[in-house]
């Protein structure tokens, strides 16, 4: 899902950064002075596996496939701050380091995995726990990469490179997103259980006061 | 500046062990032609021949120009995630209490 240079409109990827850089402001005046000193490696952990994660392509015949984002364990895990400046860390390297994204789409990238896909996950998992868990977690996971990728769905559908036909650009994305979000979902679900069972102290959402 | 992370080395070792499997799926998801719905949707618009890639970065698509891909992959994953975990240090210890 990360859009390379040439797919927006230069107002979009302007408008896109604004927003971006509005939220990871905001994300670090929230945090600032309010990080327990165990949480302070568990943001580049958590960074490090979503990137390593991110690495392995799903073989999926067919045609369509897609990678693991990540956004809601990091919400889940490191709340929607943290998990905001952690998923914008992965999402800046994997542009500046690897080519993967454009410079210029990177306010847009950050928007839908770093922003949209991370406090979506953090809200869904916080809103459904005390029901079920799992629950939880798979919609969390699944309900994040879905908006994230109507975003970008949206991003290039008011762009002229894809004929600002925006009627076809977010049901595609919509559509095979919803069937891949169902193994982001699983992932998410399966990571969060085994934390929760190894060291549930760890993951922020979980808690009942958040700051 | 590291010190906090013996804590973690179970994560960490996981975090390994999903960069040797990197070749695999890069090599798997090749088999099978791989494209996100992204490319979907550039190619059903026509859009595709538009991509540019105006930094191309230092290790440019997961892999060091000029070496076997597979094995250069697990070459950016360490680089890509000893960058990120740094950073990610260094962000939560200047937010810290």
């Amino acid at each position: 899902m990360h859009i390379p240079d040439g797919f927006l409109d230069l107002w979009i990827c302007a408008l896109m950064y604004v927003i971006s850089a509005v939220v990871i402001g905001y994300s670090a005046v929230k945090l600032k002075g309010t990080l327990e000193s165990k949480q302070v490696p568990l943001i580049g952990v958590v960074a490090a596996g979503i990137f390593a994660a991110q690495m392995l392509n799903w073989p999926i015949p067919g045609g369509t496939s897609a990678h693991l984002v990540g956004g809601a364990i990091a919400g889940i895990l490191l709340g929607p701050y943290a998990g905001c400046l952690s998923m914008a860390s992965v999402l800046t390297i994997q542009c500046l380091v690897f080519g993967d994204g454009g410079i210029t789409a990177l306010g847009a990238n950050i928007f839908n995995m770093g922003i949209v896909d991370v406090f979506v996950g953090y809200a869904v998992f916080r809103a459904l726990r005390n029901f079920n868990q799992d629950a939880a977690t798979f919609l969390a996971g699944w309900l994040g990469i879905w908006l994230a990728a109507v975003a970008c769905g949206i991003e290039i559908g008011v762009s002229s490179i894809f004929k600002y036909e925006i009627e076809t650009t977010v049901p595609i994305m919509g559509f095979y997103h919803g069937i891949l979000g169902i193994v982001e979902g699983i992932i998410t679900m399966l990571v969060i259980r085994y934390i929760a069972l190894r060291q549930p102290d760890i993951i922020y959402a979980a808690k009942e006061v958040v700051a | 500046m590291l010190e906090g992370l013996k804590e973690w080395k179970g994560a960490l070792i996981v975090i390994g062990i999903l960069l040797l499997l990197t070749p695999l799926f890069a090599w798997a998801a090749d088999l099978v032609g791989y494209a996100e719905p992204l490319e979907n949707a550039a190619e059903e618009l026509g859009a595709m021949e538009h991509e540019t890639a105006i930094i191309s970065g230092i290790l440019p698509d997961y892999t060091i120009p000029g070496a076997n891909p597979y094995a250069s992959a697990i070459v950016a994953g360490i680089v890509g995630c000893v960058i990120v975990l740094v950073i990610g240090i260094l962000v939560g210890k200047a937010l810290a209490r």
